[in-house]
């Protein structure tokens, strides 16, 4: 049971949004591969502009297929609605400074994507949005550092790289009782291992470029609106207060449970042009209509892979979300928390790069989330230029390998991965 | 707009325009657990063309203060004395099941202050299953979500939205499970006094149905109807909540019967 309907899961991830009779009878969902949409009149536009029914009048702002996917998304996060964007980080962005103006402050998790953290340390600083890092998990320091100008608190549902859980229903309990909604990216999760919206978060984001996707074949983001938190509690006037450029509305009053993501659509939408494509929202549709069967899937080999690594020669470590035995984890994650795993290689900064270069099934590459098995050694790429001393400080060891596992026959990702470990025993000599 | 009526604050949506007495005025109220978030695709049409709109939150509802009625006749009086305090002699009322009855009770409390009634998924009366009552006395969350599977027609159970990106049933849920929905439910269980009322109306009623309604059958408002001396419209396909799932056809319907009120109302 959703909030949005009486149907499942499953079922709404094959349905939600679109029935076949709307549009010639087609069973897939149609891709409007348009930038407008002709008026049927001039009494018609007019109630477009002021808002007096919905509709689409400009693809940057709204499309039929990407709403279709918004709605679905929405439905399956157990929101209230939800707005796509061409990207995961254009996805936070929008919620950044749709929530946020100069002289505001975030709370973040310090265990977050690198380039989220970039956003936040250096890009928002410039405009005058200042961000604290903490230990999310400590409730004493995310309480002290939640100050009167808070506008947000931000964490990752499990963390990138660290594939630390984040314990929602104490964020969220601290966060909400000091007036200050939590934005959860739960791209590692996906809605089908965990709703962060059924754990007390307010706004949900994703990178549906990863599993909801599924497929590696396009970019998108996606953001769901809790309809879970007051606006209305004085700290946030531009959910409040008339916003001019739209008709003076007040999103709050006027939208309730859906104001958030109302006032995305009417200025973020408009002002970033970050709006996805059509036709990656219909490729995203597909990878939706499975997410289920993938994910179970995804994480059924995980767990295999998982105990299979901690047997064999040449692993010198594995590390899980799950290994985190606190039981808010197995709470948030009944179904298992997601098919992202680390190891370490024998052989260091040199066995990593070695087992890379062995593995041939899997790709090495800076993606998760694909059907396929992916591999990073951020030793050799991503954090190459930087000492084991440096790397440590970043919580990232040299003779770590990341791995977001896929879905092909285990057994094939089992002997790949038995290559690379012996390649890097022969270089740890 | 925010006026005081009883020593508690009164929250008025206004369909996006300054309020103006002079106009002829519709009078929007909501149902059970609902607020002015259920008209929010009609109000702003009427208020855009001619005509002034108000969609009070009623007591104890959303963004108003104060008890929430504990009896649909306590609904009358008060309307009264709202209109009066907003400096409105008369309106067309529209009101959505429970809001039906609110509009039945300011009928018999002023009935001059009709121009004319809707009857939008509702009936007569609204008899309500003692288990959803004790349900939402206990936890307002579950009955919620009852009232909305129940509530919505299978349009919107697939998750058709007519605003882009938007999920109606998961919006009204979260509206009414904040809402005082037992004492709603508790006060449409225990009116009886609707069809009296509806026997005096002497103004222009219509009344706009939904085919698939399990919340306030068709039946029943069919019967209404017949005891109106209406034909009324019948939406085919949509489920109780009419206006949230189905704004558009809602809307044409109940602008086709006002305007046609105002037309007859000029010629007069």
């Amino acid at each position: 049971m959703t909030k949005s309907s009486y149907f499942k899961p499953a079922t709404i991830a094959l349905h939600t949004g679109y029935t076949p009779e709307s549009d010639h009878g087609a069973r897939a969902v149609p891709i409007y591969q348009t930038t407008s949409y002709a008026f049927d009149s001039v009494e018609g536009a007019s109630s477009l502009f002021n808002v007096e029914q919905g509709g689409h009048i400009y693809s940057r702002i709204s499309n039929p297929t990407v709403a279709v996917l918004e709605q679905r998304l929405a439905a399956l996060e157990g929101g209230t609605g939800a707005i796509c964007t061409a990207s995961g980080m254009s996805a936070l962005f929008a919620t950044f400074i749709t929530l946020c103006s100069a002289g505001d402050h975030i709370v973040s998790s310090e265990q977050i994507y690198g380039s989220t953290a970039t956003t936040l340390r250096y890009t928002l600083k410039r405009f005058g949005i200042t961000t604290d890092f903490v230990d999310i998990n400590d409730p004493k320091a995310l309480k002290a550092a939640i100050k009167p100008n808070t506008k947000l608190v931000f964490c990752e549902s499990i963390s990138n790289p660290g594939m630390q859980v984040s314990n929602l229903p104490e964020i969220s309990k601290i966060a909400n009782e000091a007036g200050v909604p939590v934005v959860v990216d739960a791209t590692f999760a996906t809605p089908a291992l965990n709703r962060p919206i059924e754990h007390g978060a307010n706004i949900v984001v994703h990178s549906i470029t990863k599993w909801i996707g599924g497929h590696g074949a396009a970019i998108g983001g996606c953001i769901v609106d809790g309809g879970n938190f007051n606006w209305g509690n004085g700290k946030f006037p531009e959910m409040t207060e008339p916003y001019a450029p739209f008709h003076g509305m007040k999103f709050w009053e006027e939208f309730g449970p859906t104001a958030f993501v109302m006032k995305i659509r009417s200025e973020a939408m408009r002002d970033l042009g970050a709006a996805l494509s059509p036709h990656n929202a219909f490729l995203i549709l597909q990878g939706v209509e499975t997410l289920n069967l993938r994910m179970q899937k995804h994480v059924s080999n995980t767990a295999t892979l998982r105990d299979w690594l901690a047997q064999q020669d040449g692993v010198t470590w594995v590390r899980h979300p799950e290994d985190d035995a606190k039981p808010f984890v197995a709470e948030m994650f009944p179904d298992g928390a997601g098919s992202m795993l680390c190891f370490g290689v024998a052989g260091g900064r040199e066995g990593g790069a070695a087992f890379i270069k062995t593995v041939s099934l899997a790709s090495h590459l800076a993606n998760v989330g694909d059907s396929r098995t992916l591999v990073l050694h951020p030793g050799s790429t991503t954090h190459s230029r930087l000492t084991k001393t440096d790397m440590e400080a970043a919580g990232i060891n040299e003779d770590l390998i990341r791995v977001s596992v896929g879905l092909e026959d285990i057994k094939d990702i089992q002997a790949d991965f038995a290559k690379g470990l012996k390649a890097a025993i022969r270089a740890a000599g | 707009m925010e006026l005081t009526i009883n020593n508690a604050p009164v929250y008025v949506a206004t369909g996006g325009k300054d309020f103006n007495p002079k106009l002829p005025t519709v009078l929007f109220l909501h149902g059970s657990g609902g607020d002015h978030r259920t008209w929010a695709l009609q109000t702003r049409w009427f208020a855009y063309h001619g005509y002034s709109v108000l969609a009070p939150d009623l007591p104890g509802h959303s963004l108003s203060g104060g008890e929430a009625f504990t009896s649909i006749e306590q609904s009358g009086p008060w309307l009264s004395d709202f209109m009066e305090a907003v400096g409105v002699k008369s309106a067309h009322v529209v009101g959505h099941s429970q809001g039906f009855l609110s509009a039945l009770e300011l009928a018999r409390t002023a009935p001059e202050k009709l121009m004319s009634i809707t009857a939008i998924g509702t009936a007569a009366a609204i008899p309500v299953n003692q288990a959803l009552i004790d349900t939402a006395k206990a936890n307002s969350d579950k009955a919620a979500q009852m009232m909305c599977n129940w509530g919505f027609g299978p349009d919107a159970h697939l998750g058709n939205s007519s605003v882009p990106g938007m999920q109606p049933i998961a919006i009204s849920r979260a509206i009414m499970s904040r809402n005082p929905l037992a004492a709603d439910l508790q006060a449409c269980a225990d009116y009886k006094g609707g069809a009296d009322v509806v026997a005096s109306l002497s103004v222009p009623a219509h009344c706009i149905l939904a085919s698939a309604d399990k919340m306030t059958p068709v039946k029943a408002g069919m019967a209404l109807a017949e005891s109106l001396g209406v034909t009324p419209t019948i939406i085919k396909g949509y489920g109780h909540m009419l206006p949230l799932e189905a704004p558009k056809q809602t809307l044409t319907a109940l602008r086709a019967f006002i305007e046609m009120v105002q037309t007859k109302r000029a010629a007069a």
